[in-house]
């Protein structure tokens, strides 16, 4: 034992520098997977960690319109026999626009106004800016708490006054970190003000998107309770929900994320362990000679195995380790660069878990990766001490080989499932990355194959290059398949990004309005459309709205203890903006059933497409609608598909004429001309200052933050796209220093034949560059066949090639591979050629 | 003791079966000092490798102290070679990764021995080479790497020492002193020494002579 110990050591010692490839493909490849799952894991604690917190309460019940003295009684029976429930209180939330009171002040904010009553939180804890816990003294008598990025919107301070519809309020503090604080997206800043001054600003009654909250805190598991609410209250438009449904909902959420992205640490992982069985191949093969001495020694090859498998190992568990630390590092970064946007509690910590998991992935993926190419010392034979038997054939059926190889795939299958999380998912991933590598592989043949003939035309510089391209052990498809992959992922999400962008460009989309008006009341209408048209010099397009939530579907209400449903709630149970219309919108098509044409007895109305989907419904099914406490049902007339690019309006359900015009309505209204940023703030503010209950959506504003939102997740995909280029570098680098004899030796034979340093480095660039040129190309084809093919049947956009792009690409990739090869080989142009050839 | 009963080689060459050695039978006994002469490509390397369990014949049996090498599985061969035999070859064959001192100490460290680190001191004392155990094969000259060589085929107290074309590579006071070395050692220890060699002067000092001449063996005669 003690021999192996010692061999393994003194090889490591002796060889690290070759195997330092190898070190750094397993590292690269368990720092994705770490960094990925630990950033997800602590960011699912971060966001749905504490959940109670989130909600600020054990569970609440919430509505759209006001409760009901029904619904408020049925709720307080069964609320008041529970022996759990320890506190309750009250909130409203509902959208608004905040401005200064200063008039020469032209800023104009969103804001996401929350309406509280003492106590408040019942859960978690709420503490302003300056670290003191907060005081419900503050809201009293007109006061708010804001969010400090509502301070910079409006360009105001702590102190200065701010009107909220028709409300005005002194900014009394901002805070630190608020309950509930860290879910997903906002409108704008949130701003605290007390319950009561909600109805005094004339919120409550302007018919906005106002969300009333019965919040309690109970001493134990509030799930039966909640489950006993809902049954009572089903038929009504109250949403029951407990703070662990939400938490389920993101967990599940979290964890599909976290074992997709794992799917994309382990694809560079992967990468990593073609890089190992590259370099364990090659280093095998180096090892032929000491392997035969140690045989003729009276080494048994098992030993020898044993040897280098160690050997693997030690490698493989240190790579791990340091990948461990290049995640810590990757968090770090993270955390610099992105804090701001991230929330508050999250931890930027590597979770040990994780680093276990990641340091198992890091060794077996060394050992499934090598065990192949290290079961060829068993067939390397003492005797080629007397008689070099490279030459000797080798055993066609070869048992041990084949188990080992089956053992290798059911490995990595078994590895893909563990990430993914699921089978099926997982043996998808290695079939995908199998079929990629194949067709990438057979582009790289085809390719080489070509480029043999090119040697016969360029000139020495050239043909040198393709021969060395050709050189016996040559890595050329290798490299070509692992840098390839790495521009394919890289070009392919940029790509993609340039359409996305091109079809949300703002400026260039016609069809889009500029600004959107909603919660018009009906005596705003007209002079609020008479001041569009003075401003704009356009007729305001004006249509009424009427808000109303699905009550029961063909007759029956809709089961949330259902959990696939429930799962849907935030869709199916929300309040919908519905109009009502005789006829169809350009980009509108109707799918199925016919539009009206002509009045019919019972009411109609019109759904769009994956809302039928999700409601399972069909033309002649019938929708019972909530609309301020009144129920109409209506028939589905047709289903509806959307053009969401050339969308002026998007409503999911549309009446036919006859049945809404009695209802509750505020109308909508949309100015399509483009006004430059300066005219359109000036025009909002006129409007707000004229109209304060109204609410105008500035469309730049949502495709920028649309923009914004592809760009970052362009950034990440392209972040991982880098790491598989890094992984094909390193690739690369290790097949270079692997073949790097050959190519000193090579260079000894030319140099005593004349060729001069100048023609050796010329050689030495045209192979890199055409390796690199290669490289991009297969990346760049299939990029664009990705792209377009996404493009097309996903995002059903308008592709469009990107000539300057993919051009880019290809020459980056390959000036990219030059110098990486030219800097890793570039020591072999001063070698001396008398020391080599003797050597020999 | 070591016994040939009717070894012959045959190899594929291209299209044609090629033979190396062809029916050779011989026996050396165990002290005994034998070199082995001919010309390129006469076989005499080939039949050194068999003995070694190298490779293995393509009829006939080979056997060692009364134990049919020929019939031996790998691991079995290694282990007989690693317990009974050492090897020197005319390029040395030292391990590139390792240190002079430690290529001496791998054959005992593969037998498990214990003192094998103060044993590769005394065989590196033996060779002359006490200052030069760590450096590495290519910091040394040939002759240092042979010298290295045979303090490693000596590490195991080997009862043969199989030595194919020792000086071959070296210049001519340093192939004297390589063979003074080995001849040296094998009084010493009393181990069997078998030399391949082109040099007739050094096959002149052996107790016994083998000419071999295309795969036959053409004399056997006591010097």
């Amino acid at each position: 034992m003690s021999f192996i110990f010692n061999l393994t050591f003194r090889e490591i010692r002796s060889s690290w520098r070759r195997l330092l490839f190898f070190f750094l493909c397993i590292a690269i490849g368990v720092g994705s997977v770490v960094a990925l799952r630990s950033l997800i894991q602590n960011l699912s604690q971060a966001v749905g960690g504490d959940t109670r917190a989130l909600m600020t309460a054990d569970f609440q019940i919430s509505s759209t319109s006001d409760f009901s003295p029904t619904d408020i009684q049925k709720i307080e029976e069964i609320v008041g026999k529970s022996t759990i429930v320890e506190a309750r209180n009250e909130a409203i939330t509902s959208a608004a626009m905040a401005r200064p009171v200063d008039e020469t002040s032209e800023t104009l904010s969103f804001v996401e106004l929350k309406g509280i009553e003492p106590p408040f939180p019942l859960v978690g804890e709420f503490t302003t800016s300056d670290g003191k816990p907060f005081d419900f003294k503050l809201l009293e008598n007109g006061g708010a708490v804001v969010s400090p990025l509502l301070l910079d919107d409006l360009k105001v301070k702590i102190g200065d006054r701010i009107k909220i519809s028709d409300g005005t309020f002194e900014i009394r503090a901002t805070f630190s970190e608020e309950p509930g604080g860290a879910s997903g997206f906002r409108l704008g800043p949130r701003v605290f003000i007390e319950k009561k001054a909600f109805d005094s600003a004339g919120i409550t009654t302007s018919g906005g998107r106002v969300r009333r909250l019965i919040l309690y805190r109970t001493s134990d598991n509030p799930t039966e309770l909640v489950k006993s609410l809902r049954d009572n209250l089903k038929g009504s438009t109250l949403t029951v929900q407990s703070y662990r449904e939400t938490q389920e909902n993101l967990g599940e959420q979290f964890t599909r994320t976290e074992n997709y992205l794992s799917l994309t640490g382990l694809l560079i992982l992967v990468l990593g362990g073609v890089g190992v069985w590259n370099v364990a191949r090659v280093f095998v093969e180096q090892k032929r000679r000491s392997v035969a001495v140690l045989k003729c020694l009276g080494a048994s090859g098992t030993r020898i195995i044993a040897v280098y498998l160690l050997q693997i190992l030690t490698l493989g568990l240190l790579g791990s380790f340091f990948g461990i630390f290049l995640a810590q590092c990757f968090l770090w970064f993270t955390k610099y660069r992105f804090a701001d946007a991230l929330p508050a509690s999250l931890a930027y910590t590597v979770n040990l878990s994780v680093a276990w998991q990641g340091i198992l992935l890091g060794v077996l993926i060394s050992l499934l990766f090598s065990a192949l190419p290290l079961l060829q010392v068993r067939n390397i034979k003492p005797r080629l001490l007397l008689h070099d038997a490279s030459g000797e054939k080798m055993r066609r059926l070869d048992l041990p080989r084949a188990v080992i190889g089956a053992v290798s795939i059911v490995g990595l299958l078994a590895l893909a499932a563990w990430q993914a999380g699921s089978l099926k998912v997982g043996a998808f991933f290695l079939v995908g990355l199998g079929l990629t590598s194949l067709f990438l592989y057979v582009a790289a043949v085809v390719l080489t194959k070509i480029l043999r003939n090119a040697r016969n035309f360029g000139s020495f510089s050239i043909a040198q290059a393709v021969n060395s391209l050709y050189r016996p052990g040559n890595q050329t498809r290798i490299i070509l398949l692992a840098v390839g992959l790495g521009a394919f992922v890289v070009l392919a999400v940029q790509s993609l990004q340039a359409n996305l962008v091109r079809e949300f460009d703002f400026t260039r989309n016609q069809t889009l309005p500029s600004l959107f008006i909603v919660d018009i009341q009906k005596s705003q209408i007209d002079e609020l459309a008479r001041i569009l048209e003075e401003k704009t010099g356009e007729a305001a397009q004006t249509l009424p709205t009427v808000r109303a939530r699905i009550a029961y579907v063909n007759g029956q209400p809709i089961d949330y203890q259902n959990r696939e449903t429930r799962q849907q709630q935030g869709q199916i149970g929300r309040e919908f903006a519905v109009t009502y219309r005789a006829n169809l919108d350009k980009n509108e098509t109707v799918l199925d059933g016919e539009w009206w044409t002509e009045d019919a007895d019972v009411p109609r109305v019109s759904i769009e497409e994956e809302m039928a989907n999700r409601l399972k419904v069909a033309v002649g099914d019938s929708l019972t609608f909530d609309i301020s406490g009144r129920k109409i049902t209506a028939q589905i007339a047709n289903v509806r598909k959307l053009d969401l690019r050339n969308t002026r309006t998007a409503f999911i359900f549309v009446f036919a004429p006859g049945v809404l015009e009695k209802a509750p309505q505020t109308f909508a209204a949309n100015v399509i001309k483009k006004l430059p940023e300066t005219e359109r703030q000036r025009l909002q503010r006129n409007l707000i200052d004229r109209f304060p209950n109204v609410q105008i959506f500035d469309v730049a504003d949502i495709v920028e933050a649309f923009q914004k939102l592809v760009n970052n997740f362009v950034l990440a995909i392209s972040f991982v796209g880098s790491f598989v280029i890094l992984s094909g570098m390193l690739i690369l680098i290790g097949s270079i220093a692997l073949t790097k004899s050959q190519r000193i030796y090579e260079n000894a034979i030319l140099k005593t034949l004349g060729a001069r340093r100048l023609t050796l480095t010329s050689i030495l660039f045209a192979e890199y560059g055409l390796l690199g040129i290669l490289a991009g190309v297969i990346g760049a084809v299939f990029a664009t066949a990705l792209s377009f093919a996404v493009s097309k049947y996903i995002f059903e956009i308008e592709w469009q090639f990107d000539f300057g792009l993919t051009l880019l690409g290809i020459l980056v990739t390959a000036v990219l591979v030059t110098i990486v090869g030219a800097l890793a080989s570039f020591d072999v142009l001063f070698r001396k050629p008398l020391a080599t050839l003797r050597s020999q | 003791m070591i016994e040939l009963k009717n070894i012959s080689k045959v190899v594929r060459s291209g299209a044609e079966d090629l033979t190396i050695l062809d029916n050779v039978s011989l026996s050396i006994a165990d002290g005994e000092f034998v070199a082995i002469t001919g010309a390129s490509g006469s076989g005499k390397s080939t039949l050194l490798g068999l003995i070694a369990g190298l490779d293995a014949p393509s009829s006939g049996g080979i056997f060692i102290d009364g134990d049919e090498v020929t019939k031996m599985s790998e691991d079995a061969l290694a282990s007989l070679r690693s317990g009974k035999i050492g090897f020197v070859f005319q390029s040395f064959h030292l391990i590139p990764s390792l240190t002079a001192f430690e290529n001496v100490m791998i054959p005992m460290e593969i037998l498990g021995l214990r003192d094998a680190r103060a044993r590769a001191e005394r065989l590196l004392t033996d060779v002359d080479l006490t200052n030069r155990g760590h450096h590495y094969p290519t910091e040394l000259s040939g002759g240092e790497q042979q010298r290295i060589a045979i303090a490693r085929a000596f590490a195991n107290n080997p009862k043969i020492l199989l030595a194919d074309e020792p000086t071959g590579n070296l210049d001519s006071k340093n192939g004297q002193h390589i063979f003074d070395l080995m001849t040296e050692l094998h009084r010493q220890n009393n181990v069997t020494l078998v030399l391949v060699t082109h040099d007739q002067g050094l096959a002149d000092k052996a107790q016994r002579q083998i000419r071999l001449k295309d795969g036959r063996v053409l004399s056997d005669d006591k010097n």
